[in-house]
């Protein structure tokens, strides 16, 4: 016996209702000016979810809405229907399992984030023409000057020389013979070196009068120039937005109100793939400077000089950080060498 | 558990206050009327007789009464104004509960590279209306997860083939079916949602007038008519007013929604005045320029608490306004959300979820579902039985799945 409420499916009306389970292979509903027989077949169970209560919804429209769970169980075991439902239910009941599916969701996630979505913007990133990652940066020059950059105040053989240092670089890399040098001047950034992915770097004049030699600024140009042949803007938006995606899925199921939250974690894992890109340019330009002999020092000896400048980044926890640490850029190039 | 019965006091025709001899006299007396040696082979005498049995386990047992009477305890407590006999949803899920079904539906979604997530969604959304309950009712999700499969490949494949479209034709082909097809999409997700949405086994509707206008035609152009306010006021004239238009889109946006949904036979009504949502979201724009403030002030420290404050007043001030001025047929509703209650929630669920990376997200869902829930309220309660249903119609899930996708979730 079961103890359920009982709606007609043509009005809201609601009647107080028993259901035997008698004779085997039949229901028999009962109660206040009801009394009804089904067969079996003739009832479909909801799927059986936490402790939710479930609905018989019978073949003339009718259905039962009742807490006793298990008793549905008992009654429809040998049903197929119900067997997809009832695994699921068995899954989310036992511990171990749950477990189970964390230990596995929260592996695949993390393999997704740090491995997965790397490679795919790598492959795709440089699958496309590199037109595309032209595309990003077009205007961003144009911007930049108008907000932040003013002409640079080098005297003209410095920034002669510059070029040379540049050119030097790009015709050694494939793809990089249409990059450019532009040299600026900023009071908003100081001492500073940007990469745009329309094949152009800024070098600021704080940051050339910074370098105590030219292998330093080889060493700069060399960190840019690898932020470019490596299409790190174009790989940087796809991670973004796929990152995003992931973590959007996972926290989902929330109010407009707490998906600010989901901010917070893709922040992270941005900061994440910024610092490996800082890594790579790093290692691109490690690479270059050991080619062609200078220490590799250099790049390590400006890095510190800018941190202790503009005392950034001291305070700023790691993970909370666009770049690595300098130390530990520096003892990466011990490990390369 | 909470029986789902008749109240069993009123089984046995006593008041709540009755004393235990009382109810012993009386349950035997029932129990003589109903013995099952007078009426034997009578199913409804020996439902009758199985009904007093509860009764009297029940409530001649002290500790066993005073915990039935407990449940009952905040459901009769009458809320304040002129809604009398009304009650408040109830929300039984718990956070332990969900979570072991959130877990399951992300392992197997990330499994299946994401063909689950309709299965899933359909756990979910059925978790949830499950647990609310109405007047000892629960609410049912009916969907289908294979038609929510169905429209979720439409529409990605869609957009796939306009963004490539676009691509290579270098037109705003995208905007151009966006306008387009939006009418269409507002009221298939409208519909789709209210469709698969049940209590007491009749269903919730939308749709452009009830019923519906036929052919196919002349349901779009009225369509198109009527959701030609969420395409012109949002994308062109609230810019263009500097946002000053926004407050009367919101209330338009909820004024259609209510308007054109049904539980059963009977419409919703909606008479707010557009007055109103503009005072709310005065108040509302004032506590903005606090959080702009506040976080340049404090270094970005203060971004977080002020403007979940922000967001707590603005969805607090809106519900409140929306809910008080709908009504359904008899039924008036009201709501009773809290600014400080809904920015201590929401407070704790971020720093809950950006502290455990993600784990205690089921646990925001669930606080967030009970606040929300129990602070609505329905009356007068004896009206609920008087719905008609309607004739079922299949609709299908692609319009519900791309206004998900472009933001339009109808949560009725």
């Amino acid at each position: 016996m079961i103890e359920a409420l009982f709606h007609d499916g043509k009005s809201s009306q609601q009647r107080n209702v028993l259901i035997y389970a008698d004779p085997p292979g039949h229901l028999r509903v009962i109660g206040d000016g009801v009394d009804i027989g089904y067969t079996l077949a003739e009832v479909r169970p909801s799927a059986r979810i936490g402790n939710t209560r479930r609905h018989l919804r019978f073949a003339d429209g009718s259905h039962c809405e009742t807490e006793d769970n298990d008793a549905i169980d008992r009654i429809f075991s040998d049903v197929r229907a119900t067997k997809f439902d009832g695994l699921l239910h068995r899954w989310e009941s036992r511990i171990g399992y749950v477990i189970f599916a964390l230990v596995l969701a929260a592996g695949a996630l993390w393999a997704g984030l740090t491995y997965g979505i790397p490679a795919l913007a790598k492959q795709v990133a440089f699958s496309l023409s590199p037109a595309t990652d032209r595309m990003l940066g077009q205007e961003a020059l144009a911007g930049l000057d108008k907000v932040f950059l003013r002409p640079s105040q080098l005297p003209p053989e410095r920034q002669a020389g510059l070029r040379a240092l540049f050119a030097e670089i790009t015709t050694s890399v494939p793809g990089a013979a249409d990059y450019r040098l532009e040299l600026r001047t900023s009071k908003a950034i100081g001492a500073n070196a940007l990469a745009l992915p329309a094949g152009i770097v800024v070098v600021t004049d704080p940051l050339v009068e910074l370098a105590k030699n030219d292998h330093e600024l080889t060493a700069v140009l060399a960190h840019e120039i690898g932020h470019l042949a490596q299409r790190h803007a174009l790989r940087s938006v796809l991670h973004n937005s796929a990152s995003a995606l992931v973590i959007v899925a996972v926290t989902g199921d929330l109010g407009s109100l707490v998906s600010v939250t989901a901010a917070f974690p893709t922040l992270l894992v941005n900061l994440k793939y910024s610092r490996d890109f800082e890594r790579e340019a790093d290692d691109f330009a490690y690479d270059y400077l050991k080619r062609r002999g200078i220490p590799t020092e250099s790049l390590n000896a400006i890095l510190l000089r800018l941190e202790k400048k503009t005392g950034a980044s001291r305070d700023v926890p790691d993970y909370l950080s666009s770049h690595p640490p300098v130390r530990e850029r520096a003892e990466r190039s011990r490990v390369t060498r | 558990m909470n029986s789902i019965l008749q109240d069993l006091y009123e089984r046995i025709g006593l008041p709540r206050n009755a004393s235990r001899e009382d109810i012993e006299q009386a349950c035997l007396r029932l129990a003589d009327k109903y013995r099952p040696d007078l009426h034997p082979g009578d199913p409804v005498a020996a439902a009758k007789f199985a009904q007093i049995e509860a009764a009297y386990a029940t409530l001649t047992e002290p500790t066993r009464r005073t915990a039935y009477d407990k449940q009952f305890s905040h459901a009769d407590t009458p809320v304040a104004g002129d809604l009398r006999r009304s009650e408040h949803l109830s929300f039984t899920g718990t956070a332990n509960e969900y979570f072991r079904i959130w877990i399951v539906n992300l392992a197997l979604s990330i499994l299946t590279l994401g063909i689950y997530s309709a299965w899933a969604k359909v756990r979910r959304k059925k978790y949830f209306y499950g647990n609310t309950l109405l007047n000892d009712a629960a609410f049912e999700y009916i969907a289908d997860p294979k038609a929510i499969l169905k429209g979720r490949l439409i529409v990605v494949t869609t957009f796939v083939v306009l963004s490539l479209l676009e691509k290579f034709s270098g037109t705003n082909l995208f905007w151009i079916v966006y306008l387009g097809v939006l009418p269409y999409v507002v009221i298939k997700a409208g519909r789709f949602n209210a469709t698969n949405s049940a209590f007491r086994n009749v269903r919730f509707r939308f749709g452009i007038g009830f019923p519906p206008q036929t052919g196919w035609s002349r349901r779009y152009i009225a369509g198109y008519n009527k959701t030609s306010q969420f395409l012109i006021l949002p994308l062109i004239l609230v810019p263009l007013s500097l946002g000053l238009l926004y407050p009367y889109y919101v209330y338009r946006k909820r004024q259609f929604i209510l308007e054109h949904s049904a539980y059963g036979m009977t419409p919703f009504a909606f008479d707010a005045h557009p007055g109103a949502f503009y005072f709310a979201y005065f108040k509302a724009a004032l506590l903005f320029l606090l959080f702009l403030a506040g976080s340049v002030v404090t270094i970005g420290i203060g971004a977080l608490p002020l403007y979940i404050l922000f967001a707590a007043h603005r969805d607090a001030a809106v519900g409140r306004l929306s809910w008080k001025h709908a009504s359904l047929g008899d039924l008036r509703f009201n709501c009773h959300w809290r600014t400080w209650d809904l920015f201590k929630l929401h407070l704790l669920n971020s720093l809950a979820i950006i502290f455990t990376l993600g784990l205690m997200v089921p646990w925001a869902a669930i606080r967030t579902a009970r606040y929300e829930l129990q602070g609505l309220s329905i009356g007068p309660i004896d009206a609920v039985d008087g719905f008609v249903a309607a004739a079922q119609e299949q609709v299908s899930a692609t319009g519900g799945e791309a206004g998900e996708l472009l933001g339009f979730d109808f949560g009725l």
